[in-house]
């Protein structure tokens, strides 16, 4: 399923740019993601515990940051891929998440357009819900990345 | 198709369910009906490592009346719901909305507390207690506290229950007099879930205008939402299809909700509206049926 929406960072595109390539950040911003360690470039092994009321799940794999393009203009769109493949007992999640990062100003506009795939038994089960849970993570993400910036821009 | 192992407890009192609550916290869970909980546990999607059967606790499962408030107590099923007279004459709403859920098998163990605790987004339940302004009564360590319906659902599944409380009871007003109701959802198939659901109130004043209307709905949002905006603009304005048809698009235009296979966001989005404008005419003829009812007994009074 696609998961598309829009995002504000108080601050320039270049600290966005440096923030979700940072992978302590990603780390933390991420929910439930209890491990994240480098294992080549741009590339990492994660282990992520969901869920929601009962049903929770621990989920390993790997999250990798693809098809990076960042211009040295600002009147260009950056972009980049987060790409997450993660499996655990209840099912799986394949995400292949791009994101365009675009300068306005002292803001940076960020739309993201993320590929989202589930299945297994969590899949089954957890249909009917899947597109809105997926939208409520990828804006905790985010939140939380904004909230990191602004502690950034703070510390100066 | 079994459970991973769990602990299995069958406490005979609330207190006694407390303190198990009060030992394993996050780690039990509390098995009433079974309806949602048995087959997510055969799936091992939850692998609680303690579960705590309700079902020999005694004293939560009554229906009755105080302060023109009905007490329906945590472990009563669906069924007893649907058959209860007091319930028939005093909160039909309740009565029309049960008989929807599931099939008859699903209410003949499925308990009204475990429906609102469990919170599915598509359940009926959720959406006539907003409506309503239910309460929601958990008991925990400290005593009971007391939950308005608007506060009690969190997040798809989530409610406000602490891992060291109980929901108790529920509590929701008797409809008050020249009061129409209609509780409409559809389906796929008769006892699926519902793509989308209705939940309305119709009171009218002695004079035939508009007293009071509320609309809970569910199956469009991550917990049940009321329609405050459609609720507002039919406050104000005379009981007729025109007013409904535009409290039908105040609904389309208020919900949000997500496409899966069963139905894309549009169509949800249109059926919520479609449904919303079906309901309010149904409750507006029940209490005009109430209304002349009332106004012949009036001038029956007059001329005896």
């Amino acid at each position: 399923m696609q998961v598309t929406g829009d995002f504000q960072f108080e601050g320039p595109r270049l600290s966005v740019w440096a923030l979700l390539n940072d992978p302590i950040v990603l780390a933390r911003c991420t929910p439930g993601c209890e491990e994240l360690t480098p294992d080549g470039p741009d590339r990492y092994q994660a282990t992520v515990k969901i869920g929601l009321a009962a049903v929770k799940g621990t989920y390993t794999g790997v999250f990798r940051i693809a098809d990076k393009q960042e211009p040295a203009s600002t009147t260009q769109p950056a972009t980049m891929t987060l790409q997450i493949e993660m499996s655990g007992s209840s099912g799986f999640v394949n995400v292949a998440g791009r994101m365009e990062l675009a300068d306005n100003g002292p803001v940076t506009r960020l739309h993201y357009d993320w590929d989202v795939q589930v299945g297994g038994p969590i899949a089954m089960v957890g249909q009917r819900v899947l597109a809105g849970v997926a939208r409520w993570i990828i804006g905790d993400f985010f939140g939380a990345a904004g909230k990191e910036l602004a502690a950034r821009q703070q510390a100066g | 198709m079994k459970p991973a192992r769990f602990d299995y407890y069958d406490p005979t009192s609330v207190d006694e369910v407390l303190a198990l609550l009060q030992q394993y916290g996050d780690e039990a869970k509390l098995l009433a009906g079974g309806q949602s909980l048995i087959p997510i546990l055969n799936m091992r999607l939850a692998k609680p490592a303690v579960l705590i059967d309700l079902n020999r606790v005694a004293g939560l499962a009554y229906i009755r009346e105080l302060d023109s408030q009905l007490q329906i107590g945590a472990l009563t099923r669906h069924a007893e719901v649907e058959r209860s007279p007091l319930i028939a004459t005093r909160q039909p709403l309740l009565a029309e909305t049960v008989r929807q859920i599931g099939h008859s098998q699903i209410r003949n163990r499925g308990t009204i507390g475990g429906s609102l605790a469990h919170a599915d987004p598509a359940a009926e339940l959720p959406a006539v207690m907003v409506a309503l302004d239910g309460t929601f009564c958990l008991r925990g360590p400290s005593g009971v506290r007391e939950v308005p319906a608007g506060e009690f659902f969190l997040m798809y599944f989530t409610t406000c229950i602490r891992p060291d409380e109980i929901l108790t009871e529920v509590r929701v007003p008797v409809l008050p007099p020249r009061t129409g109701y209609a509780f409409l959802e559809l389906s796929r198939r008769h006892g699926d879930f519902a793509l989308a659901g209705v939940a309305c109130t119709l009171t009218l004043a002695a004079d035939g205008t508009m007293a009071d209307c509320r609309l809970g709905l569910t199956g469009v949002s991550m917990t049940p939402v009321r329609a405050t905006a459609a609720e507002a603009r039919l406050q104000e304005g005379r009981p007729e299809p025109g007013l409904f048809a535009e409290a039908a698009g105040l609904v389309r235009a208020a919900v949000a909700p997500e496409s899966d296979v069963h139905g894309s966001a549009e169509y949800r989005r249109h059926l919520a509206g479609v449904l919303t404008e079906r309901a309010l005419a149904t409750a507006l003829q029940r209490a005009s049926v109430l209304l002349e009812t009332e106004q012949l007994e009036t001038e029956g009074g007059r001329e005896g």
